[in-house]
């Protein structure tokens, strides 16, 4: 089983390469898509050895985290893509977790949560605008979760290739949701730790980009089918 | 009369330049037409400002100014929403060009 973790980078100079050396312990390949950082991302992930791919104009992540499983999938046959944060929010360790599902074959996509176990320290703000979020996908999609915007989750080759992220930007989460749903495909979640700091929560989802996700989600769902 | 004036002289210069533009083969004659019929249409109104009204009576609409300014709404509307659809499709037409060449100049640290 080859297990390939997908790195989306925007302006991650600083953490990105802990995040590679972190989940490179558990996956044979890590590929970083640098979405044009204004900052040196590209070089520090070349530096730390993971297989670099760079936009040479910012499209967004879920544009970046397509661009990346489209390559592990077609360049270095892929039979899981893992999706990985790069700023070290995520923990390697939790790599075998969502992983495993697959290899035992119980799931196609393992989903991360944030809220099965309980072991994130994370802020009230937070936490109630994740429950919108779970609240507006169980009404749109139609699917049932615990978390629905935790970026961490493992894709068999079949899902990965079945998935197709057309959301450019952070809706895709939702469109992820949507596509499981719609292709029937087999999920399962598993508790991840999310390590909230300072940092990582001022470049975050705040409670007023949540609208800009429910916007983008419903252009797609409706308008772009024109 | 000094509103007639200029809006006469401003059609008159927007179709020769389009005339222009169709010599030097920059617009294609379907846009030639389609301008000159515009610009034509309001040097007309601006010349008989009346003759809207009939239409304006026509359609129900008390005055052939407001009338203009419905019509001119409404075709402001959908060339937006024509300029939208536009602007989405070649958004996503950019994405994939970019993840083409991001895919097909991957590199590695050997």
């Amino acid at each position: 089983m080859k297990i390939v973790a997908i790195i989306p980078a925007y302006n991650e100079e600083e953490r990105v390469a802990a995040a590679i050396a972190d989940a490179a312990r558990f996956v044979d390949d890590v590929v970083v898509v640098d979405d044009c950082s204004k900052d040196r991302t590209g070089e520090a992930a070349f530096e730390s050895g993971a297989y670099l791919l760079q936009h040479v104009i910012n499209r967004g992540q879920g544009a970046a985290l397509q661009t990346g499983t489209e390559f592990a999938l077609e360049y270095l046959g892929a039979d899981i893509v893992i999706h990985f944060d790069a700023d070290g929010q995520m923990c390697g360790e939790d790599i075998e977790a969502v992983t495993e599902p697959i290899i035992k074959g119980e799931a196609s996509v393992v989903l991360g949560s944030r809220f099965l176990g309980a072991r994130s320290n994370m802020p009230l703000g937070r936490w109630l605008t994740l429950r919108c979020g779970l609240l507006f996908t169980a009404m749109v999609s139609g699917i049932k979760v615990t978390d629905t915007h935790n970026g961490f989750r493992a894709l068999s080759r079949n899902a990965a290739q079945d998935i197709k992220i057309t959301i450019d930007r952070m809706a895709h989460a939702s469109e992820i949701l949507d596509l499981i749903k719609a292709k029937k495909l087999v999920y399962v979640e598993r508790p991840v730790k999310i390590r909230y700091s300072e940092e990582t929560l001022a470049k975050g989802q705040s409670f007023f980009g949540a609208f800009i996700v429910i916007k983008d989600f419903f252009k797609a769902k409706f308008f772009d089918e024109l | 009369m000094i509103f007639q004036i200029f809006l006469i002289a401003f059609g008159l210069f927007a179709i020769l330049k389009t005339i222009r533009q169709y010599r030097a083969k920059k617009v294609s004659l379907y846009w030639l037409l389609l301008w000159c019929l515009l610009w034509l249409s309001v040097v007309i109104v601006a010349l008989m400002p009346q003759t809207t009204d009939v239409l304006a009576e026509y359609v129900g609409v008390e005055k052939g100014a407001d009338l203009l300014v419905y019509v001119a709404i409404v075709i402001l509307f959908y060339s937006i929403y024509r300029i939208l659809i536009r602007s989405e499709k070649q958004n996503k037409e950019l994405t994939e060009l970019v993840r083409k060449i991001a895919k097909l100049e991957a590199k590695r640290k050997d």
